[in-house]
């Protein structure tokens, strides 16, 4: 693990991501490898599939979102992270394009064996459209 | 005759127990840099030159692999929201690692006239089985493009 403090209750906070349509569509190329046999029109890229589910416009993809949130964490703990950390968050509230993201997390527990943390991601309008957990063993496999 | 054996994606053929899978993939390098870059990522340790000597793959990178493992099964359907993640990460993914990952439907239910389901998979090394991460998602299944 790093040597970056750990102590209960620190904050750490990571840079604003601008979350647009071009950002999703770099996202969407990135993912699909290789590609599904057809990809019909869906929430994330048609206005009438995302009104039909209840939204006003297209809405980012949920794990897109969730990469910001897994990116950070091994900034914060480096690779070991991949080797013992845990990751767990509800998407709470649609992201459109456009957003600003940026994501947090504050520590909740530390000791001899584990560093856990709350971690959430906020808009511009510092509205929460994820709220999750993560920890990792002090001592990593 | 048809040569496509799936079934229809809905919430009757979406059944508990039910075993998705497998699938393969190769961690390219490609894939790992235009990932970082579609994330903003600019941690080292997905580059070339990475610090643990070989390059890795960020940790989500193979997350949509629940899309592919319901696309070999399931035709059809108009989609999903996701709703949760949960990832364990127990080795990082290399550059040239061939992945074997299979899944499996470990829960459905409804809740306010929304059908939920929650899809658990895990991801080797092809050549020596090592576990490299176990995830699970959690979708609201779209039945004719609603949540009903």
């Amino acid at each position: 693990m790093r040597a970056v403090p750990f102590e209960s209750g620190r904050e750490f906070e990571s840079r604003p991501y601008f979350l647009d349509a071009a950002a999703a569509h770099a996202y969407g190329a990135a993912v699909e490898h290789p590609a599904r046999r057809a990809v019909q029109p869906n929430i994330h890229d048609d206005d009438a599939a995302a009104r039909r589910a209840g939204f006003r416009a297209p809405i980012a993809a949920g794990e897109h979102t969730y990469a910001l949130a897994a990116n950070f964490m091994v900034d914060l703990f480096g690779i070991d992270f991949l080797r013992g950390g845990h990751l767990e968050a509800s998407m709470i509230k649609p992201v459109f394009f456009g957003d600003r993201l940026v994501v947090h997390a504050r520590v909740t527990a530390a000791d001899d064996s584990e560093v856990a943390m709350e971690t959430w991601v906020e808009n511009d309008r510092k509205e929460r459209v994820l709220v999750g957990s993560a920890r990792l063993a002090r001592n990593p496999r | 005759m048809s040569d496509d054996d799936r079934i229809l994606m809905c919430p009757e053929n979406v059944r508990e127990g039910m075993g998705l899978g497998p699938i393969f993939c190769v961690i390219t390098a490609e894939q790992v840099e235009a990932f970082a870059r579609a994330t903003d990522a600019d941690n080292p340790l997905y580059t070339a030159e990475s610090p643990a000597a070989v390059q890795i793959a960020p940790p989500t990178m193979r997350l949509l692999d629940y899309a592919l493992l319901i696309a070999k099964h399931f035709r059809g359907g108009s989609g999903g929201v996701h709703a949760k993640h949960r990832n364990e990460f127990f080795a990082p993914m290399r550059v040239g690692q061939t992945i074997r990952t299979d899944g499996r439907i470990t829960k459905t239910w409804h809740k306010r006239g929304k059908f939920y389901f929650e899809l658990e998979y895990e991801s080797r090394d092809v050549e020596n089985d090592e576990l490299l991460m176990r995830q699970a998602i959690t979708a609201v299944l779209l039945i004719e493009g609603r949540m009903q």
